[in-house]
């Protein structure tokens, strides 16, 4: 098995081992899989990226507890469409033949794919409440739709799905590295499974825990009452809203956000960069005005011949 | 169903004599008795009273009188049916011989058990189990919410309940629900069940009564409603609402019928037609009253036997057909041949015959009906043999039901559908919840589930927020979002803002809102909101795993429970007892998990939720 394939499914396996500790029925992980044209690039001698993909996938496909509900979303759409395979229960008896169908070949446009997944999670959290929501992206390279990643990741985040990142034998790390919940090198599978691991999550704990050897009531004591109210109360009140880019781009420069320009320069938060409107609706504006222009122009030149 | 009702207005004038403010001793209240032999010659009275699951009766035996073409005609009795609203008057007829049969709720029976048990040849044996009323209701005021509201510190709760009628064992059921007993409240005994000197006016005219137990009339009067709140217009009390009723109490008040011992001795056989006459009958009265309500459709027979209920009751009692004879009907629900089985003869029944016996005799003698307990006998029946002489098919009794439990999330209005709750704490990532630590909060919980059988028992598991506060300070300060001073014991939090660190206290908090909001404190391993939802996945599992436990706990002692009601719920940190505990003992008052009765909708009962 090559590293990529050990990597991927070791990762895969973990997200899901580990999720199960605390609610085994209820793991919900998109996989959102890169299959553009640079994954048909060779990962050794013998295999290309995607093929060495496709039998990480069936590994753990195969292993994921019947009760998880995964889903693999393409980068770029196959014979069924962009899902390899839909949200949900995972249907043994097509894998096989949906794995198969897999092949490489487009661009990444990770932003748009990064909508899609989250949207189905929140919609899946919505009718569940209960259980894991995760986001796993395995891929060899940057997104060709950067602006989009960035304009969605804070309110996919602010939502509470949680992304991991699988850096396919990339050079440098991915941009994504250092504002998602883990990122490992899909050459690293030891850190990749210690990483994904501290993602279980206890209760508290009263003996000191911390490299300072405070306990956790000793850091919250200075926090103020109404503060810890207000802050459960947002933290649970967690929207499972569809991913809207409008709604969380507007940088607030009234607030303290890190959003914003005051957001410090270590936050980690990347303040996202200026919208740039790539609606069908622009476009459409774009074409009325050509249109109009046109008209204008037909009508002054009309106009003019008939002054003739 | 409850707009409909305005029967019984002149029902049960029982304790005609009593002291309204006080218990008496039912010996007292009945006066000296002497015990005779039952009257032979004729038809056998047999008392009825205003209820439901007496037209089952009527249509059995043609009317008043047993008619030649009625089930008990062709079985060969004669019975002559009399008004039995008068209990007191019961007990002294059957004392004295008029009649062998007591007609009663189980606990009106309870609270004559010392009287009707002292002699040998009067020690009643119950025969048959009617119905489970559906009609009965307790009434507060505004600020009553749940049945634990009933105690409070200072001044004792008033309720209003007619002496020795049917509401006392509703009263007690309530009370003994949030662990409570006649002691923590003071009860304001009334004369009758309704009318000028009934409970529902005691509380309209006396501000200083906190609730009262009400029939559905009454309540309608009072509430608007069942799910209705009074406004103070049309004769409602402003605020008046239900606190609990028998639509989701549905095994708290037993009909039933009881024959003298020496009756039955010498007419076993007349006392089993009689008996099988009846569940007969119910099975036809059911299908005529389901039909009706399903298709608005009267059926002519229907129609004679609710004509014939409204020349017995009366028609200041049952105005209409359609409406109150109807509604009268509809208020109980008829147990059939299953529920008989299962009341009598099921082991595990925790509302069957003994233990229902056994809270008869506590309420008897605890709130001073008794001096002894002298209890009752189960008629022994072989219900096959009764099946048969029915014409009924005999079926066997649920045990533990399977179902699809309701579904509702924490804040879903459960709080407003709460009737009473209870709860049990662990420690930090306790798992095990054990029979020896926990067995009595199971006992509880069983309990509830059978005498709420039209409720939900929501356990509902909760989670400490400490770990995720402390996410919340700790990925703040690594983003730089928030900066701590001082030192150990002595911290400061301070806010990061546009105009320099603004220290974390009320002011901030907005600010601090909108930054969680916002997604700031998220993107890193350490994720608040992934704590979060970790927490609320463990309280799930935690629930989950009490509600195993219980399950386990009720098929090892044979405890009948329909598992449909146990709806386990994880609330995660979104409800701490304690927001920010500043210790491991204050973080454990969040670590539990609460069991709540919650009311479901009546329609999304089955009958065969009654079979147990």
């Amino acid at each position: 098995m090559s590293r990529l394939l050990m990597s991927v499914c070791v990762g895969l396996m973990l997200t899901i081992g580990t999720s199960t500790l605390h609610a085994s029925r209820q793991l919900n992980v998109v996989v959102i899989l890169d299959n553009s044209g640079s994954m048909k690039g060779m990962m050794n001698r013998s295999e290309s990226k995607i093929d060495a993909a496709k039998s990480a996938l069936m590994q753990v496909l195969d292993k994921s507890p019947a009760t998880s509900q995964v889903g693999v979303l393409l980068l770029n759409p196959g014979p069924q469409g962009d899902w390899l395979i839909p949200l949900g229960p995972i249907d043994r008896a097509n894998l096989q033949r949906s794995v198969a169908s897999l092949d490489a070949d487009g661009n990444t446009p990770l932003g748009a794919k990064m909508k899609v997944a989250a949207d189905a999670l929140l919609q899946l959290r919505e009718a569940n409440r209960y259980g894991t929501y995760k986001m796993l992206i395995v891929s060899d390279g940057e997104a060709s739709d950067p602006d989009l990643v960035q304009q969605y990741l804070p309110s996919i985040q602010a939502r509470g799905i949680l992304i991991d990142v699988i850096g396919v034998n990339m050079a440098q790390k991915h941009s994504l590295a250092t504002q998602t919940s883990t990122y490992r090198n899909a050459n690293d599978p030891n850190s990749l499974a210690k990483a994904i691991g501290d993602v279980v999550l206890g209760e508290s704990s009263a003996s000191p825990d911390d490299a300072a050897g405070q306990t956790d009531f000793e850091v919250l004591a200075a926090l103020p009452d109404q503060v810890a109210m207000a802050s459960l109360a947002a933290l649970t009140a967690a929207s499972n809203d569809p991913i809207e880019k409008s709604q969380d781009w507007v940088p607030d420069e009234s607030s303290t956000s890190s959003h914003g320009s005051s957001a410090p320069a270590n936050s980690g938060h990347r303040s996202p960069p200026p919208p740039k409107d790539k609606s069908p609706i622009s476009m459409f504006q774009i074409l009325v005005f050509i249109f109009i222009f046109a008209a204008i122009a037909r009508a002054v030149f009309a106009n003019l011949k008939s002054k003739r | 169903m409850f707009g409909k009702v305005s029967w019984l207005l002149a029902l049960c004038v029982l304790f005609t004599t009593s002291n309204v403010h006080s218990q008496e001793l039912f010996s007292g209240i009945t006066g000296p008795l002497d015990v005779k032999e039952v009257q032979n010659s004729g038809p056998v009275n047999v008392p009825y009273i205003t209820w439901g699951g007496d037209a089952a009766t009527f249509y059995a035996n043609g009317g008043l009188d047993t008619t030649p073409d009625s089930i008990y005609g062709k079985s060969g009795l004669k019975l002559k049916l009399t008004a039995g609203d008068d209990f007191v008057q019961q007990v002294k007829d059957y004392m004295g011989g008029k009649s062998p049969y007591l007609r009663g709720t189980f606990r009106m029976l309870g609270q004559a058990s010392e009287v009707i048990g002292s002699d040998p040849r009067t020690k009643p044996v119950i025969i048959m189990q009617l119905s489970w009323s559906a009609g009965d209701h307790i009434v507060s005021r505004k600020e009553l919410k749940t049945l634990n509201d009933l105690k409070r510190e200072g001044k004792k709760v008033k309720i209003a309940c007619q002496q020795g009628g049917p509401h006392v064992g509703l009263l007690y059921d309530a009370l003994a629900a949030a662990q409570l007993t006649n002691e923590d409240v003071e009860i304001v005994f009334v004369k009758d069940l309704t009318g000028p000197d009934g409970a529902a006016e005691k509380f309209r005219t006396d501000s200083s009564i906190d609730a009262c137990c009400v029939i559905t009339p009454d309540m309608i009067g009072l509430t608007g409603g069942v799910d209705s709140a009074g406004t103070g217009a049309e004769g409602t009390v402003e605020g008046a609402h239900v606190l609990v009723s028998t639509q989701n109490m549905t095994r708290s008040i037993a009909d039933v019928y009881a024959v003298r011992s020496d009756w039955y001795k010498s007419h076993r056989e007349e006392v089993e037609k009689f008996v099988a006459g009846y569940l007969k009958g119910t099975v036809e009265v059911k299908k005529m009253r389901d039909d009706f309500e399903k298709t608005q459709r009267m059926s002519s027979e229907y129609r004679q036997l609710l004509t014939s209920c409204q020349k017995i009751f009366g028609e200041e009692v049952l105005p209409t057909l359609e409406v109150d004879a109807h509604g009268l009907l509809l208020d109980c629900n008829f147990v059939g041949l299953p529920g008989q089985i299962a009341f009598f003869n099921q082991s595990g029944n925790l509302s069957g015959f003994q233990p229902k016996l056994t809270a008869a005799l506590d309420l008897a003698t605890k709130w001073g009906y008794a001096k002894t307990r002298k209890g009752f006998d189960p008629a022994g029946f072989d219900y096959k043999k009764i099946a048969s002489m029915a014409g009924v098919e005999y079926v066997e009794p649920q045990r533990i039901v399977k179902g699809e439990s309701i579904t509702a999330f924490p804040g879903d209005d459960l709080d407003s559908d709460t009737i009473v709750s209870f709860t049990i704490s662990f420690e930090p990532n306790q798992t095990d919840f054990s029979v020896d630590r926990y067995g009595s909060e199971f006992d509880r919980a069983l309990q509830a589930a059978s005498t709420f059988g039209g409720a939900a028992v929501v356990i509902r598991g909760h989670a400490d927020p400490t770990k995720t506060l402390v996410q919340l300070l700790t990925v703040g300060m690594k983003k730089g979002l928030i900066v701590r001073t001082g030192q150990k014991g002595q911290y400061k939090y301070y806010l990061k803002t546009q105009n320099g660190n603004q220290e974390l206290d009320l002011n901030q908090t907005p600010a601090m809102v909108k930054l969680i909001e916002s997604g700031a404190f998220e993107g890193a391993s350490d994720s608040p909101l992934q704590t979060m939802q970790a927490a609320l996945n463990l309280s799930l599992a935690r629930a989950e795993q009490v509600k195993q436990s219980i399950t386990q706990y009720a098929e090892q002692r044979g405890v009948n429970v329909n598992l449909s009601q146990l709806q386990p719920l994880g609330a995660g940190i979104s409800d701490p007892v304690i927001s920010k505990p500043s210790s491991i003992a204050e973080a454990k008052q969040n670590m539990r998990v609460e069991f709540r009765i919650v009311k479901v909708n009546p329609e999304d009962l089955s009958e065969t939720d009654f079979d147990f």
